[in-house]
Parts: structure tokens; sequence; C-alpha cells
């Protein structure tokens, strides 16, 4: 079936071909059973925000197809883009299991299917299911991990330009390209999306991104970036 | 003050107070069986970040600074972790190398158990895994403040960042 979003939309978890490829939707028998009773498949536009920070939870969203981004906000308006989440992943999640309001807000940036569960029937269902409760877990396991390298990428890097040579290279080794001579990567994301997640201007990003240019480091073809001097921009990410 | 060593979770007068700790009887006792009671001088490192997760460990008292470090070896502080505190928990549930180093502050008592005696006892222990998925998510909104603070500060100073 075709949504309006031009979305081919999985109606059940026990028919999804790539259930098995993730980490949370992997269940045995029964509890997949149980899942797909209490969920509810939804279809999202582009620019659709699921949950805003200070939110109170209402209950956890599993991405199933698009990728939605999730940024924290300040009092003045400033963004900054915690991760992109990709498909597979349980979003709200923490701020369900504990109760207290989302940390983050998401919002997609691709017409997104998400399957909504309420959050009573969550948590009853994680108390029925040990599986369950133990993929959370290991899923809760890799965002604290992540959070950490956040923490790590924002609080250690000495400048914008190091922040941004992290990224590309990080972006690099999550498209398989990091062993290139000369990786590719297509920028999905605007300047002020990249801004938002280095915790820099957008302004600043345009001068980097003109810089890397300049010096032969990067090369943009359309909406793709080939890193031309990997070991430059290797040089730049370790601040030296 | 060096405390005295409690060898059993079973008669810990502090065990209630404390989210991951206060098991049903049969997961506490379960638990007891598999932890391993030291005793360790302040400044111990119970793990460096990057090194592959033996276990975790169970802060009885004292507290542990837990820090990330850059290439050039600055050290930023997440957290400090207060008795009670479970460390260790996400990379042994990801399996992947642990993403802080984690620094005693205080001489303390610390129940280590190891990681695959752990994932058994998760396995076996559906309330023990509920602590867990509980124990995780505040971790989590702690590391978001923590990301909110350094991200959105204006200015070293105000993220209250702790170099060493």
């Amino acid at each position: 079936m075709l949504s309006p979003y031009g979305l081919d939309i999985i109606e059940s978890c026990l028919t999804c071909k790539t259930r098995t490829e993730r980490l949370f939707c992997d269940l045995p028998g029964a509890a997949l059973q149980a899942f797909e009773n209490i969920k509810y498949a939804t279809a999202y536009p582009k620019g659709a925000v699921l949950f805003v920070e200070g939110q109170a939870p209402r209950g956890i969203f599993v991405l199933c197809k698009g990728r939605v981004k999730m940024s924290i906000c300040a009092t003045d308006g400033k963004t900054l883009i915690v991760k992109i989440a990709e498909p597979g992943e349980v979003l709200g999640l923490s701020a369900t299991v504990s109760g207290k309001p989302y940390e983050l807000t998401a919002e997609t940036i691709d017409p997104c299917q998400v399957n909504f569960v309420k959050r009573d029937d969550f948590l009853h269902f994680l108390k029925s299911h040990s599986d369950a409760c133990f993929k959370v877990a290991e899923q809760l396991s890799e965002k604290y991990n992540n959070a950490c390298h956040e923490v790590r990428a924002l609080g250690l890097s000495h400048s914008a330009g190091e922040k941004l040579a992290k990224l590309l290279l990080e972006w690099t080794s999550k498209n398989g390209e990091a062993a290139k001579q000369e990786p590719r990567l297509r920028l999905a994301l605007t300047h002020e999306e990249i801004a938002q997640m280095i915790g820099t201007s957008r302004e600043t990003v345009t001068r980097l991104f003109a810089d890397l240019r300049k010096r032969q480091i990067v090369q943009a073809k359309g909406s793709t970036l080939v890193i031309r001097n990997k070991t430059a921009l290797k040089l730049i990410a370790s601040n030296n | 003050m060096e405390s005295a060593t409690q060898q059993s979770c079973l008669q810990c007068v502090e065990r209630s107070d404390r989210l991951f700790c206060d098991l049903p009887p049969e997961a506490l006792k379960a638990f007891d069986v598999l932890k391993l009671t030291t005793l360790c001088p302040r400044g111990t490192v119970l793990f460096r970040e990057g090194s592959q997760p033996r276990g975790i460990f169970v802060l009885c008292h004292g507290r542990a600074r837990v820090t990330v470090c850059s290439q050039a070896g600055r050290r930023l502080t997440v957290w400090i972790a207060a008795p009670g505190e479970v460390l260790g928990l996400s990379a042994c549930l990801a399996g992947s190398p642990h993403e802080v180093s984690a620094e005693l502050l205080d001489s303390t008592q610390v129940a280590m158990v190891k990681r695959r005696d752990l994932m058994q006892f998760l396995h076996n222990h559906r309330e023990a895994c509920l602590h867990v998925v509980s124990l995780l998510s505040r971790d989590l909104h702690h590391a978001y403040d923590r990301v909110r603070a350094v991200g959105m500060g204006k200015n070293r100073h105000s993220r209250s960042i702790r170099i060493q």
C-alpha cells in the first residue's frame, strides 16, 4: 500500500523483511505478536515534529523508514542536533521509561513511517517480555555511548574546523567509505543543520567548507562531497 | 574515612534507597553469588575509555569521576557517580569498548560482576533487567544534560568544563 508521502508502509511487524537486521525489532515470536497488538503504524511527511523537548512522555516511536533529527534547544533559540536517527531506532525511550519529560525534540527530515506505542502499554510490555526489556537496555546503552561521544566531540574540540573535520570523517566511516583513497559523501544536510550538529553558526560552516575547497582537501560535486586529501582532514581533526 | 567492607548485599541497609540494588529477594541472592567485593583506594581506575568491557562496577560507598578524553590527553568530566551507581553498564550491554573512563574519588567498596555473568543474570531475572533499563534511562538523561551544557554554553567558563 502506498501512502501519500510515497512510502511503502509496512503494516505488520510480523511480515517486515528488515526486522531481523534491527536491534529492537528482532524480537522472539510471542513478544513480537504482543508488540504488534499495541503499536500504531503512522506515516509522517518531512518536517513533522514527533515530540518536543520538555513535553511529558506519551510513548515511544519506533522509526521504520526515513530519518529523524534529534535536537536540543537553548532558551535563546539556539539548536544543537545531537543525532540523526536511522531506521530501527526507538525514539523517546529514556523519557518513556523514566517518566521524565522528553530530553530532545524529534523532527522528521524525510517522509517517515513510525510505529507509536503508548507509554502505559509499553511499560506493561517490558514487564511481560524480558527479551524486549533486554533489547531496550541495549538500545539505551547505544544511546548513552552516543551521548558520551557527543560530549567528547563538543567539549574537547578546540575549534569549529576540528569539529567539522571530525564529523566528515565520522560520516565516511558510517558510509563504509573510510578505507577508500578519496571517500565520497552525499551531503543530506544543509549548512545550517551541519552547524547545529557541531554547535556553531551557518556562516562558519560555509566559510570552513570554502576554506577546505580552496586548500583542495574537499571537492563539491553537486550534493556529493569528495574528500581529496584524507590525511590533511585527519590532521585538522586531530588539532595539529 | 574508609568504610568497613559489607560483604553481603542481603544485609546492606542502604539497598532499598538504591535504584539498582533494590532487587527482589531471589534476584538479590543470585546477584550476591555473582559479585566480587573489593575495597579500592582513591584514584583507582575502574576502566579506561577504549578498553573492552570486563564487567560492571557497583559503587557501594564513595564517588567516582566519569570522564571522556581527547587524543591530546585533555579530560572532561561527564558526571560524578554517587554511591549505588552502576558503572560500565552501557559498554557491557552494547558489547562495545568503554566510551568513558571511571576513576574513584574516594577509597570505597566496589562490587564487580563479570560481563558474561551479568548477561546471564539479566536474562534470568526480569526485574533486574527492568532496573537496568531505568538506570540507563537516568544515565542517558545525565548525558544529555551534559551535551546541553557543553554544546550550548557560550564560553568555556559557562560550560563548567573541568579539563585536566
